[in-house]
């Protein structure tokens, strides 16, 4: 059997080497995503949210509002508008992601005790800027708020130190573990460029066992590994096992390495992790093709699947929270595991022993689909192309 | 002129014969049926139950009570009362907290110090020390912004107890546009399905491509089903055929799926099926570049599925294009789905008119008539190179 994977594996060599799809989908595609993703989040934070202020009271106190805006960091006032009818304009055009709104009179009101209304709005059909203009105006509304309650207890006579207290008795210190600087590329591509990962292993393992159906070579290929399935496959992807996981540990090195991404573990763990998670994704992609053995159907499955579950593993919306019934199928996807390992022990640094079960799932998708074998066995034998 | 008259009266003709051919090549082809009809019917289905419970609601927290006193339990209370934590119990030191983090049970840790209660009682400025989980920005979020607000309404409770002052000197309203239950589905779904549109359309039009290409292999370079005609007319008779399919198509995915699912739909129905016509068109024709890429049918999906990650960023629904470096906003700039994304998610979820996206309307345009001439050039470049005498 040794000598039929060998075969085999020679005989596959050959076959990626002749055609470029092989070159584009294994070594090129996953590098340059890797690189986009990198580039493209390099700042790690959209900051500078273009916004607008509308100043209807020109007052000192709304010129200072207007500065405190202005020195935000994560805000920029991109313009400056006349009416709440222009800013709605604006917004509406896509130049700015929300506007604060000073009304009329704000000054003398606030001064009078007579409390007038500053508004600020949030544009939150874009995410990230939408929320971080949000925190941006709000700091500045309660900031305001505040500097007007000092001014006057102070003048009432109460000890600055003690109004300051006042204006906020608990602080909340917040420790965001690991991602201090809630930088968003390490959290989009550490789980985005695993997931380019498995959606080329998926359809490069689909397409090169339903491929010897179409151009009816499989019976060469399973007579070149004596007539054992399991050599079979074991030879026609070993080479491809190598080539992902020699691609899966320089993708990590651009994420660990180059970037110095959070990887609280040691380097090794997420090697096995990545070494493992090619393995368990070429399983995925062979039972697939055991359940149809049709070239066409096996690829569009899997390209389905490989797309959904960028969604479906929960990267940013919490399995938790799905519905049960969709929420499951996360189970069956080894990206799933492969993140939850990477959450584990890169990101937060536990001790190896809490991510146990995930790398025993990892282990365990090769032999679940053992049973099906002789299914694949049959139609391979027996090659017939539908186009 | 009457040579004129009947030069058009049977461009045509060859016109209505392309694309009566290519009806028929799209309905029985199992694979473009998949791509045309069954993918634009089921994915947004699928991709919007996925998302549809849309908030993140009680994240499991624990607390570490060094202060054990009346005032920090209130504060656990309070804490516990938010619409994105629930407190999952008390555990006696961090490191028992922390245990509970890595078994998962729970995403946060909220610790409050011996002194909390002591500094209240003296008027005295107290911290409490939050600890979150950084797997998933949304949690953290939500655990940023429930803090803060509890925060300052503790804030002003304490101020009203001691001082008897409600004096709150300004209200602020801060109001929502757009998506105004922040949730995560009516955020990214309309997106998303404008992003369904050209793919689908690009992987349907590449494995039409990949067929005819397999035919002309077997065939002597020479493809038996496709019709004679000039190179304009086979290349827009083709894109009107794909145009008819997809109005249907589009009236199902971007006005009724979004009512299905309550996002949001505030969009005048008129303003952005007119501006989805110039985005059909770009991206029949994009897909029209990606067919010349494609020799075999299964090939295509290997090259075009991936795009669809790329296609996504590059359209600043994740990551906003201000913050982009100039080369990315260039490539974004020509990639229909860029300009699509932007003006319909403005359109249906903000209420903007075609008249406000006048910009993006117009690039869909430009790009529409660059990927034309582009078809165009390389279609007459292949002619040459394989002479036609089929009829």
């Amino acid at each position: 059997m040794i000598l039929g994977i060998l075969e085999t594996a020679k005989r596959e060599m050959q076959r990626l080497v002749c055609r470029r799809i092989y070159l584009l989908t294994m070594v090129v595609i996953p590098i340059a995503m890797s690189l986009f993703f990198l580039s493209l989040l390099n700042p790690g934070l959209p900051l500078k949210v273009p916004t607008a202020i509308i100043d209807l009271d020109n007052s000192t106190m709304s010129r200072k509002i207007t500065r405190s805006l202005s020195a935000m960091e994560t805000i920029e006032i991109a313009e400056q508008a006349t009416s709440f009818n222009e800013a709605m304009d604006k917004v509406g055009r896509g130049d700015i992601f929300g506007f604060f709104l000073i009304p009329e009179d704000f000054e003398q009101e606030a001064i009078s005790n007579r409390t007038p209304t500053i508004s600020y709005y949030s544009n939150l059909t874009y995410f990230i800027p939408g929320t971080l203009a949000f925190k941006g105006f709000k700091t500045i509304a309660v900031s305001t708020s505040g500097n007007i309650v000092l001014t006057t207890l102070v003048a009432e006579g109460i000890n600055p130190q003690q109004v300051e207290t006042l204006l906020q008795p608990v602080v909340v210190q917040d420790h965001p573990i690991h991602n201090p600087w809630t930088n968003y590329s390490i959290y989009l591509s550490n789980s985005f460029i695993p997931g380019v990962i498995a959606l080329m292993i998926l359809l490069v393992t689909s397409f090169s066992i339903c491929s010897e159906l179409k151009q009816g070579s499989s019976i060469k290929w399973i007579k070149t590994a004596n007539g054992s399935i399991l050599g079979a496959l074991i030879g026609k992807l070993l080479p491809q096992t190598i080539i992902f996981s020699i691609i899966g540990i320089f993708c990590q090195s651009l994420l660990y390495g180059y970037n110095h991404f959070p990887l609280h573990c040691n380097p090794l763990v997420m090697i096995y992790a990545i070494i493992l998670f090619v393995i368990a994704t070429q399983a995925f992609a062979v039972f697939i093709c055991s359940l149809i053995p049709n070239l066409r159907l096996a690829v569009s499955i899997v390209s389905l699947i490989g797309i959904l579950s960028f969604s479906i593993t929960g990267f940013s919306f919490p399995v938790e929270s799905m519905y049960g019934a969709i929420g499951i199928f996360s189970y069956i996807i080894p990206l799933r595991y492969y993140f939850l390992i990477y959450v584990d022990q890169a990101l937060n640094g536990l001790p190896l022993y809490y991510s146990r079960w995930y790398f025993i799932v990892l282990i365990a998708f090769p032999c679940v689909i053992l049973p099906l074998l002789p299914r694949l066995k049959r139609a391979l034998s027996h090659p017939v192309y539908i186009p | 002129m009457r040579h004129l008259i009947h030069n058009i009266s049977k461009w045509t003709t060859s016109l209505y014969r392309v694309w009566r051919r290519e009806f028929r090549l799209v309905f029985t082809d199992a694979g473009v049926v998949i791509f045309f009809f069954l993918l634009p019917t089921l994915y947004p289905l699928v991709y919007t139950l996925i998302y549809n419970p849309e908030i993140v609601r009680d994240i499991p927290v624990a607390v570490v009570d060094n202060c054990r006193t009346t005032s920090s339990r209130e504060f656990t209370r309070m804490v516990d009362a938010t619409e994105a934590i629930k407190i999952i119990g008390y555990a006696s030191t961090l490191n028992e907290a922390r245990q509970w983090h890595a078994q998962k049970a729970c995403y946060g840790i909220l610790e409050i110090p011996e002194d909390y209660g002591k500094n209240i009682g003296r008027g005295e400025q107290s911290s409490v020390i939050f600890y979150s989980d950084m797997s998933l920005l949304i949690r953290y979020r939500g655990f940023l912004s429930a803090m803060t607000d509890l925060s300052l309404a503790t804030g002003t409770k304490i101020r009203q107890k001691l001082y008897n002052s409600d004096s709150q000197p300004i209200n602020s309203s801060s109001i929502i546009l757009g998506d105004t239950t922040q949730g995560f589905a009516s955020f990214v779904i309309p997106g998303i399905l404008v992003l369904i549109i050209q793919q689908s359309l690009i992987l349907g039009i590449a494995m039409l491509g990949g067929g005819a290409n397999e035919r002309r292999l077997m065939n002597r370079g020479i493809d038996p089903l496709a019709v004679k005609a000039p190179a304009t007319a086979t290349i827009i008779g083709k894109a009107l055929c794909y145009f008819t399919i997809y109005i249907p198509l589009v009236i199902y995915i971007l006005y009724f799926v979004p009512i299905f699912f309550n996002l949001p739909n505030i969009g005048n129905i008129v303003d952005y099926l007119l501006f989805i016509v110039p985005f059909l068109f770009s991206s029949i024709f994009l897909g029209m570049i990606f067919q010349r890429a494609v020799t075999e049918r299964e090939s295509s999906m290997l090259i075009v599925v991936f795009s669809s990650v790329v296609f996504l960023f590059l359209s600043g629904l994740t990551w906003p294009r201000y913050a982009m470096s100039k080369l990315w906003i260039w490539i974004g700039n020509c990639i229909p789905a860029t300009w699509g994304v932007e003006g319909f998610i403005r359109i249906n979820s903000n209420g903007a008119t075609l008249e406000q996206n006048t910009l993006p309307y117009l690039m869909l345009w430009l790009l529409t008539c660059c990927y034309f001439i582009i078809v165009l050039l390389s279609e007459l470049l292949t002619k040459v190179k394989t002479p036609y005498n089929h009829s």
